[in-house]
């Protein structure tokens, strides 16, 4: 900045020592060490035995559960996040359009989900979906007729969750788009409108690759949050252990629940490495995509 | 869209019924909860569910709420929520505009390695970190006391980052200016840098206060004894075989649990939306 404050000082450290500490030490640390203890046998309490790569080989053969639950949290990943990304695109192309009745309304009631905590949206889909009394019954089927279980241990249960996910996300996605919208330049469209392009083909050609961009960032982070979700699984099946619609995320829970500390890092480590190269994938893309965006 | 022309009527008609038919997808099932929280018993779990409680609304079933709070003992549970999130509110906004300030506004020795460490522990996921973290509390002697859930929070690499992005608009001669009237860093700090990101400031206290709030994970691994319970996971235990209260009375305890974070979104939803957009990302 100036001589007055030199890159030789440490005086910066002032500030940010204390917040940086609580990051390394609550964050960086337990990675290093979680890394590191998958190549344990540790029960949390005696000292740790070291044991290779056990836990690697007993992840690979001899845990089918944990294959079940890295498909099924793919599939959540997959089905769950380019489906938000594109709905709150064309909710967000709407809800910009300067003829488009009562934009702050229908923001915030998209955005409602979003502030919720978990627990009550279990509680919310528990309920609607209730196969005796839930409002879904009512609507769909009419009284007193038969619905499947939506919650149930099957391909049907893991669908639901799936629902449930875009539910309470595309609020979020719905209002950083609505922003990146507003920062594309109006000379973009006007040399459109020369050209006579109409609005479908006016949003198709310039207006989703003008936010590229923020489309990365929500495909990256929402697939980060999608390979890490844990608590909706929780809330809306509760605790039933080995499950068809196993997330790896519950897997992980319920062995560290066990006492198998160790193993539980290895499942961990497994997740690292998925998002690490989800995000590194996501990124090339971005990268090699750019040339193409306006 | 937003070129000259618009789209014929009856385009602009089927998207306007699309995107409420959506709103309402969203709105719903929340109303439906809060019918529900005002049924009686009888009625909540009739085969024949009405939209509406019966009767006018000075007969709907307000009690329920009443006795969700007694019942679940929601008092204590409030309290253990409040201090926390309050606690955790105040202290890292604190920490993240300070450090932020340090990384916009200040050369130092290691600034850069320490801005690129601090932002790739963003991308570590939480499977990995929480074992040792949770190891880590019991030698510290936090596991099942509030301080688990206050100390690991009072700074976060999302906190600093926002802050240092919204610190660094400010121009630097503004500093400059303060600093030949002879202002320390921290008075820098406190007269020019805070009055200026006063809403960044806002927005990343509401963030912070709904994420502390809505915090279960954690709260799950580290929190064992009822008492230090916060109040996601004293509504979650109503679901648990040994204690089901009745419906109405669940939904009312749901309600009454998200009532602080939807009141603060609808309250402050401009500068909330504002601030969330303002993460930096550009579009």
């Amino acid at each position: 900045m100036n001589s007055r404050s030199p890159s030789s000082s440490w005086r910066g450290w002032a500030f940010i020592g204390f917040p940086l500490a609580i990051i390394l030490v609550f964050t960086a640390l337990p990675t290093v060490v979680g890394v590191a203890l998958s190549f344990f046998e540790w029960g949390g309490g005696d000292r740790p035995r070291f044991i290779a790569l056990d836990n690697y080989q007993a992840a690979m053969t001899r845990d089918p559960q944990l294959w079940l639950a890295m498909r099924n949290t793919l599939v959540f990943a997959i089905g769950t996040v380019p489906v938000t990304v594109i709905l709150a695109f064309l909710v967000a192309v709407a809800l910009h359009a300067r003829w488009f009745v009562g934009k702050t309304l229908a923001r915030t009631l998209f955005f409602l989900p979003t502030v919720m905590s978990i627990v009550a949206v279990g509680f919310i889909w528990q309920w609607m979906l209730n196969p005796r009394t839930g409002l879904l019954n009512v609507i769909v089927a009419g009284q007193g007729a038969d619905l499947p279980d939506w919650l149930g241990d099957s391909w049907l249960g893991l669908g639901t969750m799936m629902f449930v996910q875009v539910w309470r996300n595309l609020g979020f996605c719905v209002v950083l788009y609505v922003a990146a919208l507003g920062r594309v330049p109006r000379s973009m469209y006007d040399a459109a409108s020369v050209d006579g392009a109409g609005s479908w083909r006016a949003t198709w050609h310039i207006t989703w690759p003008a936010v590229r961009p923020m489309t990365a960032f929500l495909m990256i982070t929402g697939t980060i949050w999608a390979l890490q979700v844990f608590d909706l699984d929780v809330v809306m099946n509760g605790w039933n252990p080995q499950r068809f619609n196993d997330l790896l995320n519950t897997h992980i829970f319920r062995e560290f629940k066990n006492g198998r500390l160790g193993y539980s890092a290895t499942i961990g480590v497994f997740v690292l490495v998925l998002t690490a190269m989800v995000t590194y994938a996501q990124l090339r893309w971005l990268r090699l995509s750019k040339a193409t965006t306006v | 869209m937003s070129g000259r022309t618009h789209p014929p009527l009856i385009v602009r008609i089927t998207l306007h019924v699309a995107i409420y038919a959506g709103a309402l997808t969203m709105v719903l099932p929340v109303a439906w909860i809060v019918s529900t929280s005002l049924k009686s018993h009888h009625d909540a779990i009739s085969a024949v569910p009405t939209l509406l409680p019966a009767g006018p609304p000075s007969e709907w079933q307000w009690h329920n709420y009443a006795q969700a709070w007694t019942i679940a003992q929601f008092g204590d549970f409030y309290r253990n929520s409040l201090l926390v999130a309050a606690v955790v509110t105040v202290l890292s906004v604190a920490y993240n505009a300070l450090a932020g300030f340090a990384f916009a506004k200040m050369r130092f020795r290691g600034r850069n390695l320490a801005f690129g460490l601090m932002l790739a522990t963003m991308l570590l996921p939480f499977q990995v970190y929480f074992i040792f973290a949770y190891v880590l509390c019991g030698w510290l002697g936090y596991v099942d006391h509030l301080q688990a859930l206050i100390v690991p929070f009072l700074a976060s690499a999302f906190g600093i980052f926002y802050m240092r992005q919204s610190i660094i608009t400010i121009p630097d001669s503004l500093l400059d200016a303060g600093r030949i009237d002879g202002l320390s860093d921290f008075e820098l700090f406190w007269h020019i840098v805070v009055p200026l990101v006063r809403p960044a400031l806002g927005a990343l206290a509401i963030f912070t206060f709904m994420a502390s709030w809505n915090n279960f994970f954690w709260p799950l691994i580290v929190i064992d004894s009822t008492d230090n319970f916060t109040l996601p996971l004293a509504v979650n235990r109503l679901t648990s075989d040994y204690f089901t209260p009745s419906p109405p009375i669940r939904m009312a305890a749901a309600i009454i649990l998200i009532i602080p974070t939807v009141g603060v979104y609808l309250i402050f939803e401009r500068s909330f939306v504002k601030g969330l957009t303002l993460t930096g990302v550009k579009g």
